[in-house]
Formats: C-alpha cells, structure tokens, sequence
C-alpha cells in the first residue's frame, strides 16, 4: 500500500534531478546545492568543538555531511584543509566514533607540517574541513574468546583509542591492557580519561611509558619497548591478541618480540611521509596505478610520460612540453620534481602533469 | 595595412637568454601563487552564478509581468538578458577557459579542475582542450598545423591558399561569428576532411555523438526548459536566451580574433618548429599574439585575453596575474628588439575586419618572411 506513493515520490525526485541536471551545468549545480544546504556533502566535515588534547595536541569534534559512509574503530580518514589556497589532505584515524555519526580526530603537532599546524591553531569551531571515505584493516577482532594487548606509541595511540573507546562503551567485554608509549608526560593524550576506564572497569589496565621523563605515578613506567619490559607487565602474553600501532621502527620491534608468543599479532605502522629530496636520478621506482591496478618498476631519469610510454602504456598527452594540460592525472603519494623548474613536490595532488614530471620516491598515480 | 613592423633577428645566445627571462617571470610568478588567486577564481565563479541567476529571474519576471503590464515587458527583458549574457561572458572567458588550462589545478579544488570542467557552451570541453589547449596552443599560429587560423573557414592571411569560395567570406564570418560556438563544437570533426572523402561517415557519426548530446543538452536548456518554466510566456523568456547567447558568440569571436589575426600577427611555416629551442618557442609566441589595452573591467570581460601575449607564454598561470607579468614581459621585449604588439579594441578589430576583407580576394605574401633566429 505504502510501496506506490514512495515509488511515485522516487520517481518525481529522480525527474526534478535529471531537469535540475539539464537546466544548470554541473559546475552550477554544486554551487547552488553548497548554499542552499552546506551539510549535504559527504566529502566535507564540520569542526563542531575543539579542545586541548595534550601540549602539543587538539581533539576535534566532526560532523561529516549526511552520505558519508561512517567509519569502524581502528581505520583512517583523510582529512583536508585549504592552506594558501591548496587542498592539503593528511590521514587520521578517528579516536571517537559516536553512535550520532559524529567522529573526533586528535591531532598531534608535526614540525613542520602544515595541516597538523592549521589543524591545531587556526582551525575555528563551525568551519568546514575535506573527508574522505574510511579506509585501513586493523579492527576489533571478531573473537571475543582471548584477552587483548594494545601496544601504541606516539599518533599509534589514535585507532587503539577509538578501539579502546567502543570496548568501553560495551563495558570491556574482553580483558584489555593498554601499553602507551611517549617521550615526555605532557605529550600523552587521553590520560584521565584512560585512568577513569581503569579504575571503573576491572577488565581494563593502562601502563603509560615514558622514554624522556621519570615515571611519578603508579601507572607509569620507563624505557622503550623491549622482552624485559612486556613480561614485567604483561606476564601472559601467550594467551592475548596483539594489536600494535605506532612508527614503523615501534612496530617492528613489537612484531619482533610479541608475533611468535602471541595468540594473533596485527599491526599497523604509520609511515610518515618519506620526504624524498634526490640529487641523482638514477635508479628506478615503484610506481603503482591505482586505477587500472598495475604496479611497475619506473626509471627516475626520464618524464613519467616517457617511461610509462616505455612499459608499454599510451596515457594521454598532446604537447609533450607542459603547456596543454592533457597528460594530468592525480597522484596520491609520493614525491616527484618537475623537470623544468626543479621543484619537488610531495604533496597528493589532483593534476601532476606526467611530461614534465619525473618521479622522485615510490609513487601512487590515478591512472 | 601591412606590417611595418622591424623586429630584431636574434641570435642564439640572445634567444637563449630571451628564454630564459620569460622562464624567470613564470617562476617567480609560481612562487606567489596562493589564497588570493584562489579566492579570485571563486569570486568569478559566485558572479558568474550569482549573475545568471539575476539575468534569468529578470527575464521570467519580464516576460509574466510583461503579459499584465506592457509596459514592463521590454526594459525588464532587456536587463535580463544582458545579465545572462554577462554571466555567460565571464562563464566562457574568466572562468570556463582558464580552468580548463589547468591553471587552478594546484588549488587541489575538485571544482577548479581543468580535466574535469564542463562549461556552458555548445561544444563540449573535452574537443575543446584538445583543439584549442593542445592543438592552438602548441602550434601558435603554424599553418597546416593550428586550426585556429581562420578555422578552415576564413583566409586571414596571404599565405593560405585563396580558392573563389574565399570571396563570400566577409557574409561567412559574419554569420560564423553569430554561431561561433556551434563552429567550435565541430571543429574537432573536421568536416573539410569528410567532404573531402578522407574520413568515413561512420567514424564521423561516432566522433559526433558526445558533441550531439551536449548540443541537445545546451538547446534543451536554453530554448526549451527555462523558457517552459515562464509558461504561456517563453517567447520573450526564449528570445532573451537566444539573444544572450548571440552577444556571447559575438563578444567571444571578437576577443578571440583579436588574438592572433591583427594586422602585425604573423603565421609560420612548418619548418619553423622543427627542433624548436624554448626561446624559439616563445618568439613564435609573441609574434603570433596580439594583446588589447583596457583597464581591469577589459581584462576580466576578456578573461584576460587581453593579454593574448602573456596568456600564450604562460597558458597554465592563473590569468588574474597576467597584467602584472605583462610590464615584466613588455620590458624584456623591449629589450631584446622584438614588437609587442598592443593596441585599442577598435583598432585591432579593425584590423582583423581589415584582413578578412582584404584577403578574401588574392593576395600574395610579401615577399621575405621573417626569420625567428638568424642563420648560424
Ligand atoms: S602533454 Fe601537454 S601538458 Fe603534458
């Protein structure tokens, strides 16, 4: 009964969209559909709250426009600002995912990052920031049969945070202990709150490592990962799950020292950007096509025009000199030069131009 | 109205250096790029918007109010549809044609992508960045190789073979300039080439068919939705489009002619490219350009093809910085000897009126053709 209005009203909407379509180019219709409703869009996110997370670090509240896919504890975002008039995209991944769809990300001041400085200084409550959809597969493991090991140093903290977050919620169904990794006191985020867990929920236990400062509290203890240091405070790792986030040397080591005793051991490690600033151009590297899923091993000498030319490819092009904008396509990581000017870039960017560009370090293109 | 012009032949060290100082102008350019160019593009894209919108309100409130008041009918029209006309002048020129450059790519705005832009004329973008971003502008004024020079149409220059067809060609360009942008929807079909007996129907019906949907889609707009959206009242509401649209097609056609078809612009042959030097490049560049002098209102009308010259160096620099480079640019020709050629919009046009009169009668090239580099 119900089946024929809601039909009718689907077809009238799909009608209004195909003449709206007609009626204004493309370029017109995300402009009016950006004034008229601003949270419709579901790459974009509003800043709704923030506040001081550590001494060098911010808690933002989001507020992704509606269609936004959602994210699981444990996966990243991309997250975007405009800095000078460019997109700049860096990954998070989410501490808070709330039931209202709302999302908090945690920012940590990176030296000389330019997102992480806008993020934790300029960015004000109301503004609008890029989202991406939710990507990365450590997750909550689906057995709840064994007791569970958190490892995180540094920004690693953030999906075991969020993890930590929706075991709570659910009021630690599984016995969980947390082995949080930091230089100095003042750099630890979420301490009071991982204290209050602790003392109300006797399946949660909370260790902050400090590697640059003394440890004054009873939760605290001193020194960098290694075997001494995990039996002392987690004498049964044989019957725990592992999961590890941090640096990829951190993440190493964990492997190293947990992954044969464990009963699972899963990783993630953030690489931070690799900041490549070549002199020579020999050598080659990796260059992986998204799009049409080919990875090939690419010269650095030549554009990237001529050596995916080389391998066998036909990407478009006209001029061959930098002029016509043909050749441009997207890259996603990595960093290139540009062969006229000599500048790098490492930036994602929407439009590298393939013929006056030569890779710098491993690339990503949407190709 | 021959050129007097006497540009100095350079040589290669000089042509070198040339080069390079343009080269220089661009980088230093490149390093300022920042929040106010971004801010530039998007105010241009709001007034275009805004401004449309404005001009099609006007035009149904013209036209319904008309029917009740006559006396209403024609001023409310009239500001209706030199708004939409305006609105599409900046759409085509400031907006449309230097996003698709590409020159606000490194805004990383998915909106300002110049792969990805569609703009509001008859042909779609995709023909067009190959026609005019690559072809056009690769070949600046190469004959054989730049299809730009008289569009297969007109004969502009006394190089170009005369056949008598040539001499209907002062009524061809007037109606080629009232349906210009129907003109440049099919001018990647190459038509010449199918009469020709050189392209087979099926491969023209195939390239076709993305232009046919974007006709359909641009007279579906123009002349049959927002015209029905008045009712019993389109026709002043579809004459106002159609109008628009025209005084678009004509203002474009100007600024475009005046480009590169002044009485000083010079065509090359193809041996002229062959291992060309970036100096070389340039040269060719500023000799087949021809700028216009106005103030900023000329520049944004023209999406500052104004500065023909500067946009031909630099087609990928956002345009808003094109009269700041163009005093580096003039200073550098001077220079180096070479003509920089600059005038009023009614003397280049002119000019350009000038040529395609004259020559649509024989004429034959003057007889020594102006060498780029002196002969090593
Ligand atoms: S092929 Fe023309 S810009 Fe690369």
């Amino acid at each position: 009964m119900t089946a024929r209005p809601r039909s009718a009203r689907r077809l009238a909407r799909g009608l209004v969209r195909r003449v709206a379509d007609v009626m204004a180019p493309p370029q017109a219709l995300a402009f009016w559909a950006d004034r008229l409703v601003p949270g419709m869009d579901a790459g974009r996110a509003r800043v709704l709250e923030r506040r001081r997370a550590s001494a060098d670090a911010v808690t933002l509240v989001l507020q992704p426009g509606r269609g936004w896919g959602g994210c699981r504890p444990g996966r990243h975002v991309s997250i975007g600002a405009e800095i000078e008039g460019r997109r700049v995209r860096r990954s998070y991944s989410p501490t808070a995912i709330r039931a209202d769809g709302r999302i908090e990300i945690t920012v940590k001041r990176v030296a000389g990052g330019k997102l992480s400085a806008f993020l934790c200084d300029d960015v004000a409550v109301g503004a609008w920031l890029d989202i991406g959809p939710a990507f990365g597969e450590m997750t909550l493991p689906a057995q709840r049969d064994a007791p569970l090991l958190f490892l995180a140093a540094g920004s690693g903290i953030t999906p075991l945070m969020s993890m930590t977050r929706a075991l709570a919620e659910r009021g630690m169904p599984v016995r969980l202990t947390l082995l949080v990794w930091a230089r100095r006191r003042d750099e630890l985020c979420f301490v009071d709150e991982l204290r209050g867990f602790a003392r109300d929920m006797p399946g949660f236990d909370v260790r902050f490592m400090l590697t640059g400062d003394t440890a004054t509290e009873d939760d605290e203890g001193i020194g960098r990962i290694d075997a001494a240091l995990l039996a002392k405070h987690v004498p049964d790792i044989e019957t725990r799950r592992v999961l590890a986030c941090g640096p990829n040397d951190f993440v190493d080591v964990a492997r190293r020292l947990a992954a044969s005793q464990a009963l699972a051991f899963d990783s993630e490690a953030f690489t931070p950007p690799r900041i490549a600033d070549d002199i020579d151009t020999s050598g080659s590297v990796q260059v992986t096509l998204a799009a049409s899923q080919r990875v090939l091993t690419l010269p650095r000498s030549s554009s990237l025009l001529e050596a995916l030319e080389a391998a066998g490819l036909a990407p478009a092009h006209g001029c061959r000199m930098g002029i016509c904008n043909t050749c441009a396509c997207g890259k996603r990581s990595g960093s290139t030069r540009h062969l006229h000017t000599g500048a790098l870039e490492h930036e994602p960017v929407t439009a590298l131009r393939l013929c006056v560009t030569r890779a710098a370090s491993d690339l990503v293109l949407d190709l | 109205m021959t050129s007097t012009i006497r540009n100095r032949v350079l040589s290669a060290a000089e042509l070198e250096r040339f080069g390079n100082e343009i080269d220089a102008v661009r980088a230093r350019t490149v390093a300022t790029l920042g929040q106010g160019d971004a801010d530039y593009i998007r105010a241009v894209a709001a007034s275009v918007r805004w401004i449309g919108l404005a001009g099609r309100l006007l035009l149904m409130v013209g036209a319904i109010a008309g029917a009740l008041v006559p006396a209403l009918l024609w001023p409310v029209c009239i500001a209706g549809t030199l708004l939409l006309a305006l609105s599409k002048i900046l759409e085509n020129m400031e907006l449309g044609h230097n996003v698709m450059h590409g020159q606000f790519d490194w805004t990383g705005d998915p909106q300002l992508n110049g792969q990805a832009y569609e703009w509001d004329i008859a042909g779609t973008s995709d023909n067009w960045r190959k026609t005019h971003n690559h072809h056009h502008h690769t070949w600046t004024n190469v004959r054989g190789m730049d299809d730009d020079i008289g569009y297969g149409l007109l004969r502009l220059f006394p190089e170009q073979r005369w056949k008598p067809f040539h001499l209907f060609q002062p009524v061809i360009a007037v109606v080629f300039a009232v349906l210009f942008e129907w003109g440049i929807a099919i001018q990647d079909l190459r038509l010449g080439r199918w009469f020709a007996g050189k392209l087979r129907f099926a491969q023209l019906r195939e390239q076709f068919r993305p232009v046919g949907r974007k006709m359909g889609r641009q007279v579906l707009r123009d002349y049959v939705l927002w015209p029905l959206l008045a009712g019993p009242f389109f026709l002043p509401v579809l004459l106002g489009n159609v109008v628009a649209n025209v005084l678009r097609n004509l203002w474009t056609y100007i600024v475009i002619f005046c480009g590169h078809f002044t009485a000083d612009a010079e065509t090359f042959p193809r041996e002229s490219v062959r291992n060309e030097s970036r100096g070389q490049w340039y040269l060719r560049q500023l000799r087949g350009s021809s700028n216009l002098t106005g103030g900023r209102l000329m520049n944004l009308m023209t999406g500052n093809l104004s500065h023909q010259i500067e946009h031909h160096f630099f087609p990928d620099i956002p345009a808003n910085r094109y009269a700041a480079m163009a005093v580096e640019v003039r200073e550098i020709c001077a220079r180096h000897g070479q003509h920089y050629n600059t005038g009023s919009m009614p003397v280049q046009f002119g000019q350009v009126v000038w040529r395609i009169l004259r020559h649509a009668f024989p004429s034959k090239p003057r007889a020594a053709s102006l060498a780029l580099q002196a002969s090593a």
